[in-house]
Order: structure tokens, then C-alpha cells, then sequence
């Protein structure tokens, strides 16, 4: 009995002694593959204990470069006023790579704070994750649409206004988050709408800084024309340049003017009107703020573009690819030749006649006066809206 | 003497579980540690990595790319460092309203990387005041080429001499610069990168790049019709195909924004340009790297391909009518 019983423990140690070992190995060629690269692992190690010590010695050379530089500064200078982007962001597929390049633009501006309002129901890990990596100093908040003011599919941009209930909810934040900052230094600030598709540069956010209640700017490449801006004289606005409804209260884009918080957080009820006709957004949040004369003109008394309306085209996708990309899947759909040409989307799109070097004669013609035709079409029937539209509201 | 054989059973059995459980906690431990030290998000994204090296390479790159972005904000471009291999940027470009908005937001992407050399090629008679104007005043590292595609490629109906793909001879002029700049045997690193002025970068794909040793490879988001185009890697980490709908079967089934090359590479094999005429498209990238590098020699990077770094973005063309025949505004306005 007692040999048996040896015996079987003895299969069972040894068993147990076989499996461990197996795991062990196991174990070992899993993490084989790091050793596959040690020899490259001591090499790489190396390079970034180099690296960063060449990082923490070109960081030390800043720090001390700031420090000869700062006793004058702080002397002078109090924390210049921060300046609050409002950004309406909706889910689409760029919107990763607009917000992207977006925030790399933000990181050259000191003192800014980027206030992130999705279309959403609820806030996307994308965007979360992404103002987590930015290294700015931002607030993440988010405000669904109502579904019966939201833009259908081919629906044309100009159908419907967008991001109004999302600026609307960054102020109302801002306007919050402010009140329960006591102080008269909370009130220093300058407050800019700033939609995820425009293209922003560094001076326009210097030039912003200074405004004591609402400062205009020209912006490139917008209401049908290379920029619209107000007109300057004496120091002071007196008309707007602007081709389309130059009768408008503020007839200028969303990115042409900035407002003080001191004058946000004056005018607790001031924000943008979803009912208002096209083009009319940004007078119905000006209206009550400022007048014409107590408008500020900036970038070189409005000579300057530094801020461009430009929107990026809507990836194609082929047509069963772009079902599936609805359902989060990524089928390979059937090949289709895919033109090597730029293609037209819903909108109306008149090449630039400066750019008659590109292709084919006739055709093009053709196309461009198609497309002139449907632009003068679109044109009667926006008028003709607005004309309804000026009429209910007079009833 | 049975107590002594259980003893030793007992220690047989115990120490390979010990052994086991130290080094797999060593290797565990130390990459999620180096994680957590910069950013804990960070290490709750990596957490679900493969390979063990490319998770520790990950958050050592991400150490020092996080360090950057946030170190040099307000500081631009910056400093130049001895040790990193300058990334060489080719763009070409052309005139049309778009442009400086296209080049400045570009600019303010370039001004957060390191050692960056921008090549800014114009398709243009004479290099022009504006783009000479934006690239002084960004600070940046560049250089101002310029060569103007001849416009009597383009015959109508002319399908045996299609027109040269847009950028093919400023980017080739570019590659021709710097084999004349800069000697084969010099120690200078370098990688060099093909940007076109409406795509978006991530800072994360410069770092990526940075180790290039031949030609490196990542995905391409908005390509081909689909949500992004990527190359296939096998479980060895190489190159053995492309996920790509259109025409997979190229030789270098990748957008122009989706590879790198060494400079030691280009140098080497000098005759190696973009093909000029005759190339289908879609295969004017195949068209110089298949003169200098085999599929076997790509080397994926993005996590072995599975993160995208850089968005095929396309800029709208502006709609221009409210200018009529003779030009509403003021010309002499720059935009």
C-alpha cells in the first residue's frame, strides 16, 4: 500500500513538476519576443535615456531663458485675459481630424480655455479622450439638438442654422461658472465662437485679446466672396463689405467678431436666436450688446484676413462602405473605379476663375453654367424665404 | 528521509511558479508603471496591447511626446536638438484661395515638432510674395522651392499622355534638392516625408516616423473610399499585403501621406523619382518606392498599423460668386 501510494504521489509530483515547467516555457516564449529585440532593446533604451536627457537639457535652457525674462514682465504685465472658445462639435467623419487640428492651432495661445459643446445626447469618448491628449486647459460639455432643427442628409449647409442650442450652452456655462467665481478678476476675459472647420491664425487670437466689448475682424472666404469686413473709417465701423444682405444688423460671420465676458456676463439673456432668418444669427446675439459705433475694429482697422471660413469636403465613401460605416462596421464593399478627379457634392461649386490653368475646356463650360444657374436659383428661393419668413414675423 | 524528499517535491514544485510569477510581474509592472507616471489615461488606452515591446516602445515614445507637446507650448518652433533626425517635410503647392489658410494651419501643426525641415515647393512660375511672406513669419526651419507644371500636358481627349499627376515635379524637385544638399556620406539623420497642404497630422506621426530606418508604413484615414486604407502586417510585425479596396494589388497599395523614407535611403539610390508620365492612378506612389525598397523591408509603425495618425482631409473649394466678373473686393488684400 505505502508503495502505491509513493508511487502515484510520485506521478502526480512529477506530473505537476512536467506542467509547471511546460508553463514556465510557455511563459517564457511569450515574452520571447521581447527577447527577440533585447538587442535592439539595449540600443533603443539607450537613445531615450540620451533623448531625454537632451530634452530635460534644452527644458533647463527655457526655464532659464524665461526666468531672465520674467522679473521684467511680471513687473509690467498682470495675467493677460484668457480668451473662452466656443466650439460646436458634431459627430462626423472628420470630426476627429478637424478638432485635431484644431487644438495643435490652441496649443501656440497662452491663456485660452476651449469650451467643447457636442451635438450629443451624451459626451463621446473620441472627443473626451482627445481633450484629455491636448494638453489644453479645457470644458467638455454637450447639448443635443432638437431633431426637428437638425440638418437631414443632403440637406444643403444654409438649410438650417447650426450649433445655436451648443453656443447657447457654452454661455450659459460660461455664465455660471463665472457667478460662482467671485472677484473682479473673473470678469477679465474675452469670449470667441469658433466652429471646428475654420482655419485660425495665431495673430487673430493677439488681436482679440484687447477687446473691451465687441471687436470685428475681416474673415476670408466667406458670403460668396474672397472675405467679407467691415469698413473702417476714422477709427470707427461705419458699414460692413459683405456681398450678400449687406442690410443685415451684423451682417459678418461667426468667426469675424469676439465679445468681452464683461459684456456676456452683463447681458445674462443674450444668445443666439435658432428662429432667426439665414444670415441673421449673429445680429440676433449682437442686437441687444453693442451698436454699429461701439464696435471695435481689429487686425490692422479690418485690413487684414487672419481667420479663413473654410470647410472640409465630406470624405467619399463608396456606397455600401458608407452603410457600414453607419453601423460601425468595416465591410469591403464591391470595387468601384474611384475617379481620380475631384467630385461635386450637394453644393454648388464655382471653380475660381483664376484657376483656369486646370482642365478640360468645354465641359467645364458647360458645368460652370449649370452651375451659375443653380446658384442664382438657390439665391431666389433663400430670397424668397426671407421674404416669408419677415412677413410672418411682422404679422 | 521521506521528510526530506517531500521537502525537496515541494520546492521542485514551488519554484518554477515563483520563478513564473517575478518575471511575469517584472514585465507587467514596468510598462504600465512608466504609463501611469505621465498620464493615467494613457495607460488605461495601451493596457490592451499585443506585444509587450510595442506596448513599452508605445509609452516610452509617449513619455517623450507628451513631455514635448506640453513642455514647448508657447514656444516655437522648438529648440533644435542635436540627437534627433531632422524630418525633412515635401509639400508641394499651388495658388488658389485656399492656399495661405491651407499653409498657415499646416504651419501651426509643424511649429509643435522637433527638428523639422519644410520643404514648401510651389507650382508656380516665380516663388510668390505670399508664400514667401508666411513661411519668415512662422519661425519655421524651410526651404522656398519652386517649378511650375507645363500646362500643355493637359490635351483634352488626350488619353495615350494623360496630364502628370498635381505635385509629381515639385516633389521630385524637392528629392532633387536634397540629394544635392546634402552628401551620401554624411552622418546627418534625416527622414523624409511627403505632406500635401489640405491633410491633417497628428504630433504623434512625426515621433512615429522618427525611427525610420528604410521606409515605414502607417494607415491613411479618408483613402480609397473607405474609412481609412492600411497595410497588412502579419504576426512576425512585417508587411505582407494592403487593405485596400481599390486595387490591392498595386506593388504600393499607400497614400503619399501614409510612408516615410530615410534620407540615407534616398541618397543611395539617386535615380529613384516620382514617374512623370504614363503612371496609372493610384500608383504614383508605387512608382518610387518600388526603386528603393522591397515589401519585405517596410516597417509598420502606428502600432503595428492599427491607429491612425493622419486624415486624407480635403478643404471645400469656396464658393466665389458673389465676386461677379470684376472682383468685388479689394485685390490687394491678401487671403
Amino acid at each position: 500500500m505505502a508503495t502505491r501510494m509513493k508511487l502515484k504521489l510520485k506521478t502526480v509530483f512529477v506530473l505537476y513538476f512536467m506542467v509547471s515547467l511546460l508553463g514556465l516555457v510557455y511563459a517564457l516564449m511569450q515574452l520571447g519576443q521581447r527577447c527577440d529585440c533585447t538587442e535592439h532593446d539595449l540600443p533603443k533604451d539607450r537613445t531615450i535615456s540620451r533623448l531625454r536627457g537632451e530634452l530635460h537639457r534644452l527644458q533647463e535652457q527655457m526655464r532659464k531663458s524665461e526666468a531672465t525674462k520674467q522679473p521684467q514682465k511680471h513687473a509690467v504685465k498682470p495675467s493677460p485675459p484668457t480668451i473662452f472658445v466656443i466650439t460646436p462639435t458634431y459627430s462626423r467623419l472628420v470630426q476627429k481630424a478637424e478638432l485635431t487640428r484644431m487644438s495643435q492651432t490652441f496649443l501656440h495661445v497662452p491663456q485660452l480655455h476651449w469650451i467643447v459643446v457636442e451635438d450629443s445626447p451624451h459626451k463621446t469618448p473620441l472627443v473626451s479622450d482627445l481633450l484629455v491628449k491636448s494638453g489644453l486647459a479645457y470644458t467638455h460639455l454637450h447639448m443635443p439638438t432638437a431633431k426637428d432643427r437638425k440638418l437631414q442628409e443632403g440637406d444643403p449647409s444654409w438649410l438650417k442654422p447650426r450649433g445655436v442650442e451648443q453656443r447657447n450652452e457654452g454661455l450659459r456655462w460660461l455664465r455660471e461658472d463665472r457667478r460662482a467665481q467671485p472677484g473682479g478678476e473673473s470678469q477679465q476675459g474675452v469670449v470667441y465662437f469658433a466652429d471646428d472647420d475654420n482655419t485660425y491664425s495665431l495673430q487673430i487670437f493677439e488681436e482679440m485679446r484687447s477687446t473691451q466689448r465687441v471687436s470685428v475682424w475681416p474673415v476670408g472666404l466667406v458670403g460668396g466672396m474672397k472675405y467679407e469686413r467691415p469698413v473702417v473709417e476714422g477709427g470707427k465701423v461705419v458699414r460692413f463689405h459683405t456681398g450678400w444682405r449687406p442690410s443685415r444688423p451684423f451682417p459678418m460671420d461667426m468667426a469675424g467678431f469676439a465679445v468681452s465676458l464683461k459684456v456676456v456676463l452683463a447681458n445674462p439673456e443674450a444668445c443666439f436666436d435658432g428662429e432667426a432668418p439665414m444670415g441673421f444669427l449673429e445680429s440676433s446675439f449682437l442686437q441687444g450688446l453693442v451698436t454699429m459705433d461701439e464696435l471695435e475694429p481689429k487686425a490692422d482697422n479690418c485690413s487684414k484676413v487672419l481667420v479663413w471660413h473654410t470647410r472640409t469636403e465630406k470624405p467619399k465613401m463608396k456606397k455600401m462602405g458608407e452603410d457600414n460605416e453607419k453601423a460601425g462596421r468595416g465591410k469591403e464593399p464591391v470595387l468601384v473605379h474611384f475617379p481620380v478627379r475631384e467630385d461635386e457634392d450637394d453644393q454648388v461649386l464655382i471653380r475660381d476663375k483664376k484657376r483656369g490653368r486646370e482642365e478640360e475646356g468645354e465641359e467645364e463650360r458647360r458645368m460652370k453654367r449649370e452651375q451659375e444657374e443653380g446658384m442664382k436659383v438657390v439665391k431666389r428661393t433663400t430670397m424668397k424665404n426671407y421674404r416669408k419668413v419677415r412677413e410672418n414675423r411682422q404679422k | 528521509m521521506p521528510k526530506r524528499r517531500d521537502i525537496l517535491a515541494i520546492v521542485l514544485i514551488v519554484l518554477p511558479w515563483t520563478l513564473l510569477i517575478t518575471v511575469w510581474h517584472q514585465s507587467a509592472i514596468a510598462p504600465l508603471l512608466a504609463i501611469r507616471k505621465d498620464d493615467g489615461v494613457e495607460g488605461k488606452r495601451e493596457a490592451g496591447g499585443q506585444a509587450q515591446d510595442s506596448k513599452e516602445y508605445c509609452a516610452s515614445d509617449k513619455d517623450i511626446v507628451e513631455v514635448v507637446r506640453t513642455e514647448y507650448v508657447y514656444m516655437r518652433p522648438p529648440p533644435w536638438s542635436d540627437v534627433l533626425p531632422t524630418i525633412h517635410i515635401i509639400t508641394p503647392t499651388y495658388s488658389r484661395p485656399v492656399q495661405k489658410a491651407e499653409l498657415t494651419r499646416l504651419a501651426n501643426t509643424f511649429l509643435h515638432v522637433p527638428n523639422l525641415h519644410w520643404i514648401l515647393v510651389e507650382d508656380s512660375q516665380r516663388r510668390t510674395p505670399l508664400v514667401t511672406r508666411l513661411l519668415r513669419e512662422t519661425g519655421l526651419n524651410y526651404t522656398h522651392l519652386n517649378v511650375e507644371t507645363p500646362r500643355n500636358y493637359k490635351l483634352r481627349g488626350d488619353t495615350r499622355d494623360p496630364r502628370i499627376p498635381r505635385g509629381t515635379m515639385q516633389r521630385n524637385l524637392a528629392l532633387r534638392w536634397l540629394r544635392e544638399t546634402f552628401n551620401a556620406n554624411s552622418s546627418q539623420a534625416g527622414i523624409v516625408y511627403f505632406a500635401d497642404d489640405d491633410n491633417t497630422y497628428s504630433l504623434e506621426l512625426f515621433e512615429e516616423m522618427r525611427s525610420t530606418r528604410k521606409v515605414s508604413v502607417w494607415p491613411v484615414a479618408f483613402v480609397g473610399g473607405l474609412r481609412y486604407e492600411s497595410p497588412k502586417v502579419n504576426a512576425a510585425g512585417k508587411v505582407y499585403g494592403w487593405k485596400t479596396v481599390f486595387d490591392p494589388h498595386r506593388p504600393f497599395a499607400i497614400d503619399m501621406a501614409g510612408f516615410a523614407i530615410n534620407l540615407r535611403l534616398i541618397l543611395f539610390k539617386p535615380q529613384a523619382y516620382f514617374k512623370l508620365r504614363g503612371v496609372k492612378g493610384g500608383y504614383q506612389e508605387s512608382s518610387l518606392l518600388r526603386e528603393l525598397v522591397t515589401l519585405n523591408d517596410l516597417e509598420p509603425k502606428a502600432a503595428n498599423c492599427t491607429k491612425i495618425l493622419v486624415w486624407h482631409t480635403r478643404t471645400e473649394k469656396p464658393v466665389l460668386v458673389n465676386e461677379g466678373k470684376k472682383g468685388f473686393t479689394d485685390p490687394n488684400v491678401e487671403i
